[in-house]
């Protein structure tokens, strides 16, 4: 077919570009079903914790959410060509820096024979394998709409995907984990969102190939 | 693609956008020459291969549109397209395992020493048989029979564009063919 030829048809179609409002609803949509599934499988195992520990797992997804809202930015920009990813990238750094100091001060504020206790839990951070895999939904439905947009830089925009869908795990897992200690949190949590992430990274160059 | 061209560019973009064919006509013309330097930059000589990348990334900047944001340059996102289109490119290319640039595989397939020529041209005869019907015939006429690209035009009653292309992809596939009988 000759170049022409090809503007000529293209041209034929000059409506019918797709709304940036649906673009939208897709992305939320792909947020909120994948926290649901996630919250299903976990409420679905009986292995949530009960009332009384409400205001830690409080705490634990309100600190996952905030990490998912810092994501965001970066899964949009990397979603669409020739976007900046410089003030988003300061968003992650804030957050994250924000969260280091978190860690630093709830580490201080445990007695020095505590401190390791407080940091490990007392046993493997199980958060690093379960936060990847209550990810699954998320990530699922986030690939596929980030897909149908147009990223020009597969892995990065594979690994924003990774850390979006990461923490919305990440809040999820909150509902059942047994651990509550600050240090722990700000530092297992965060690490397997950071899995996640580069999990994303590792199959985004696949996965989101258009 | 200067200060002046971008905002007109843009202009032309956005009305496309509302709806107006002529002015999305316009653009995707003025893209398609931008597109075109761009990948006969990077593509030294390969003038089929650019042609075929300007179509893809003008199909990919038609059909992904609504993810131009009117805040950011329009030639950034126009650029950005055409170069993850060139990075798939190489990608395809080497997981086909054709690397050989089309004038290589040309000599490596029809220039064989004189005495081989008879057995050479039965085994090409042999490969030819598994290409598809019109690449089969654009190199038979113009690789082979070295008739001129209008005798084959006249012959055949295709146009001259088509016949190249056809030669050319034939060309392609014969060169990979050529690779997998080596292996086997």
């Amino acid at each position: 077919m000759k170049t022409d030829d090809l503007i000529a048809a293209l041209a034929q179609d000059a409506e019918g570009a797709r709304s940036r409002k649906r673009t939208r609803l897709a992305l939320i949509a792909a947020l909120g079903l994948g926290l649901i599934a996630a919250v299903c499988v976990v409420w679905g195992l009986g292995v949530m914790r009960g009332r009384d520990a409400m205001m830690p797992v409080m705490m634990k997804s309100g600190f996952s959410a905030l990490l998912a809202a810092a994501s965001l930015p970066l899964l949009a920009r990397l979603s669409q060509p020739g976007r900046p990813i410089r003030s988003a990238l300061i968003v992650i750094a804030g957050v994250l820096a924000v969260t280091a100091a978190a860690f630093v001060t709830a580490m201080m504020g445990e007695a020095p024979e505590a401190r390791m206790r407080a940091m490990t839990g007392g046993g493997f951070p199980w958060c690093l394998v379960f936060i990847p895999i209550l990810a699954i939904p998320a990530a699922a439905g986030l690939f596929w709409v980030v897909r149908g947009l147009a990223p020009t830089r597969l892995a990065a925009a594979g690994a924003a995907v990774g850390a979006a869908a990461g923490s919305l795990g990440a809040i999820a897992y909150s509902l059942y984990c047994p651990i509550d200690s600050p240090a722990f949190v700000t530092l297992w949590y965060t690490a397997g969102i950071g899995v996640s992430a580069a999990l994303g990274a590792l199959v985004g160059s696949r996965l989101l190939r258009w | 693609m200067a200060a002046s061209d971008e905002s007109q560019l843009q202009a032309l973009f956005l009305k496309g956008l509302a709806g107006d064919a002529a002015a999305h006509r316009a653009f995707l013309s003025a893209a398609a020459a931008a597109l075109r330097a761009y990948f006969r930059n990077r593509l030294r000589g390969a003038a089929e291969d650019a042609e075929d990348l300007v179509q893809e990334t003008l199909i990919a900047v038609h059909t992904k549109r609504d993810t131009f944001d009117p805040r950011y340059p329009l030639s950034a996102w126009l650029y950005a397209i055409a170069r993850y289109r060139l990075i798939d490119f190489v990608r395809r290319r080497k997981r086909r395992g054709v690397a050989v640039p089309i004038e290589d595989a040309d000599a490596a397939l029809f220039s064989a020493p004189a005495q081989d020529a008879a057995e050479a041209r039965r085994d090409v005869a042999q490969l030819l048989e598994r290409l598809p019907e019109k690449q089969r015939r654009a190199i038979q006429l113009i690789k082979i029979e070295q008739k001129s690209v209008r005798e084959a035009a006249a012959i055949t009653g295709w146009s001259e564009s088509d016949l190249k292309v056809s030669a050319h992809r034939g060309l392609k596939r014969l060169a990979q063919l050529f690779r997998e009988e080596e292996r086997a």
